[in-house]
């Protein structure tokens, strides 16, 4: 209850932090994404499994993920340039890059980097999940004096 | 404030540098730890010396002549028996042979004029012969329990794969003899046979059990390829020593008599760390400054080689493929190097016309590592006139199968599993029982198989050749042109082929060609009907 006084209080002086529509399509990317990725390791198993359209579908959902990747980095310069959040950018990028390694890996079936970076990939997207959706994607408030 | 509520700055650079630190480490680890390329199997390391590559010559298995010519088939008798033979310089090795020698004697016979061969088992054990790549009748293709019994054998009974005696109704057992027919309707290629009884192929190849076979015709004999002395079988297989010069296998049961399967660093497949070719370690052969007709064979187990022909000055001779498993190309391919998988066949011509006289060409395995590494040189001994030639049409017999004409197509995955109390391998889930039918078509049907694999597995199929349509859901492989009856399938891969079922109705096989997989259940029946 002291909290929520505290917060009334705080957002009395200064406008609670709220997610701007860019923040919106990144999250909704972002959530798109790992949607998209948690399929691929389950169309392997069905491929592996003897269903020779497993295979078609995880290049279909390869192919999803990376088109995802790439509006997702775009959100995120979005993001950056219009509420100075950087972070969004540089862990879409890192992100996106796996992913192309992971494309070429599985097209030239080096399953030694495809196996591992996929299993990476996947987690490294639930925890950029995790960091989009659990605050409010806004532009960073400059700490006053003193707050540090 | 916000750094308050939240992570710090510090915390937030840590967490994303261990994360960062985990991921980068466990790839470095898995790049380490990962045989890159993949390998086939547990090698076995031999227990005496072994000789420097390119010292003995290549030696050419004898062709067989047949015993009796009459009424337009040829007649062939082959013993089989055990026999000792020198293949390592100054070691006595015993072997299970086919007449003697390992490999067997080559058999050479024309297009549409039919062979029977009579087998006469002198071995401890039952065999059964299968020639791979024989457009053969179901009673005459070596089904792996139409046995034929040696007199040593008493009363024994066969036994499956857990101990428990495998019943199959429809097994055609022979005493002592059997006669095998092959009508030879079929293009001009390579062939080979060896034994293929249930469970114990895979040691009974490795014993000696494995010999050539060429289908020859007027069309390729025509065409004017390297020929004669000039054209040269040869048979690759990897082999193991120990200490008592043996061949050197990891059987459970050695006597090869009861209990099947290997023991377990190998069940992936038994590779050796001796490369023989037609039975000589790492030969050497004197060759012209001509072009020659390489006939490959990979007889080996397990063990896949990436060829490539190499001079002393490190220059590269191009490989020009000719023919695959199932006879000549439509037209030549040149190859840089060319991979091969256990029972596939290549037919390349090599010119060594621009070798100096005392040259060195050495055949390398580019999927080897320290002496599997070599397979066997030609040493250019002399110029020679030259009037062979590699013409740009070979063929124009090749089947063109559609896909629109497929009745049918299935899906089929080959991968490991549980097969009774232990390891197995795996086609669709299950391990191969002769009694159960596994895909039944129509004479005369055109199918397309979609084959998965989990590791490498070469896919065989008995009674037909077929086209590669696809391979890993794009186009195949250079290397994947003209007929085949084997394709090589790498991990994780699939390929899709076409082919019709024609010639002959009954009971067939389709397996890997890994023989250890094939041994420890990768086998399935086709049945034609």
């Amino acid at each position: 209850m002291v909290t929520a006084v505290n917060d009334t209080r705080a957002a009395a002086t200064r406008p609670a932090p709220r997610t701007r529509p860019s923040g919106w399509v990144l999250r909704s990317l972002t959530a798109a994404h790992l949607l998209a990725i948690v399929g691929q390791p389950v169309f392997a198993g069905v491929y592996l499994s003897g269903d020779f359209d497993g295979l078609r579908l995880h290049a279909l959902g390869a192919d999803v993920v990376f088109y995802i990747g790439i509006a997702q980095l775009i959100a995120a310069i979005v993001v950056w340039v219009r509420l100075g959040l950087a972070w969004p950018f540089a862990a879409s990028l890192v992100v996106l890059a796996a992913e192309t390694v992971q494309y070429l890996a599985g097209m030239e079936g080096a399953l030694w980097l495809h196996l591992p970076l996929g299993v990476l990939t996947v987690a490294g997207i639930a925890l950029l999940f995790v960091a989009v959706w659990r605050r409010p994607l806004a532009r960073p408030v400059k700490p006053e004096a003193g707050d540090e | 404030m916000s750094e308050g509520r939240g992570l710090s700055r510090r915390r937030v650079l840590g967490i994303g540098g261990a994360l960062g630190l985990t991921a980068a480490g466990w790839l470095g680890a898995s790049a380490a730890l990962s045989n890159r390329p993949p390998v086939t199997g547990g090698e076995l390391r031999s227990a005496v010396p072994l000789p420097p590559a390119f010292q003995v010559p290549l030696p050419i298995p004898r062709v067989l002549t047949p015993v009796d010519t009459a009424g337009g088939v040829d007649r062939y008798a082959i013993t089989q028996r055990a026999t000792t033979a020198e293949i390592l310089p100054g070691v006595s090795t015993p072997l299970w042979t086919y007449e003697g020698t390992f490999p067997g004697p080559t058999i050479e016979s024309r297009r549409g004029r039919p062979v029977t061969v009579t087998h006469r088992n002198l071995l401890p054990v039952p065999t059964v012969v299968h020639l791979h790549g024989g457009h053969t009748p179901a009673d005459s293709d070596g089904y792996p329990t139409d046995l034929v019994i040696p007199e040593s054998w008493g009363n024994s009974v066969h036994t499956g794969h857990d101990g428990h005696v495998m019943h199959d109704p429809r097994a055609v057992t022979s005493d002592l003899t059997r006669d095998y027919t092959f009508p030879m309707n079929q293009r001009p290629t390579l062939l080979w046979y060896h034994d293929h009884r249930m469970d114990f192929t895979a040691p009974a190849i490795w014993r000696g059990l494995a010999g050539m076979h060429i289908v020859r015709d007027d069309a390729e004999d025509a065409l004017g390829l390297p020929a004669g002395p000039r054209e040269l079988p040869l048979m690759i297989a990897d082999r193991a020593f120990a200490a008592d010069g043996s061949l050197d296998y990891p059987s459970i049961d050695r006597t090869l008599r009861t209990k099947p399967g290997v023991e377990d660093p190998y069940v992936a497949g038994v590779l050796g760390d001796v490369i023989l070719v037609n039975g000589a370690p790492w030969p050497v052969c004197e060759v012209d400054a001509a072009r020659y007709r390489l006939r490959i064979l990979n007889a080996s187990n397990a063990r896949h080689y990436e060829l490539e022909a190499v001079t002393e000055d490190g220059r590269r001779l191009d490989l020009v493929q000719i023919g695959a498993d199932q006879g000549l190309l439509a037209a030549p391919i040149t190859h840089a190097t060319l991979p091969m998988a256990p029972a596939e066949r290549h037919d390349l011509v090599v010119d060594f016309a621009g070798v100096p006289v005392g040259g060195l060409v050495r055949l390398v395995n580019r999927l080897g590592s320290g002496r599997t590494a070599e397979v066997m040189a030609f040493r250019v001994a002399r110029e020679a006139a030259d009037d062979s030639r590699v013409p740009d049409v070979l063929s124009t017999d090749l089947p063109e199968w559609n896909r629109s004409q497929a009745v049918r197509v299935r899906d089929l995955s080959f991968r490991a599993g549980r097969m009774g109390d232990g390891h197995g391998w795996l086609i669709d889930g299950r391990p191969f029982d002769p009694a159960r039918t596994d895909v039944t078509v129509r004479l005369g049907d055109v199918e397309v198989w979609r084959l998965i694999a989990d590791v490498h597995h070469p896919v065989h199929l008995h009674l037909v050749g077929f086209r590669v349509l696809s391979r890993g859901g794009g186009a195949p492989l250079p290397h994947d042109a003209g007929l085949k009856d084997t394709v090589s399938l790498r991990p994780g891969e699939s390929a899709e082929i076409i082919t019709r079922f024609d010639g002959y109705r009954g009971r067939f096989l389709f397996h890997c060609h890994n023989a250890e997989h094939e041994d420890m259940g990768m086998m399935a029946n086709l049945e034609v009907v």
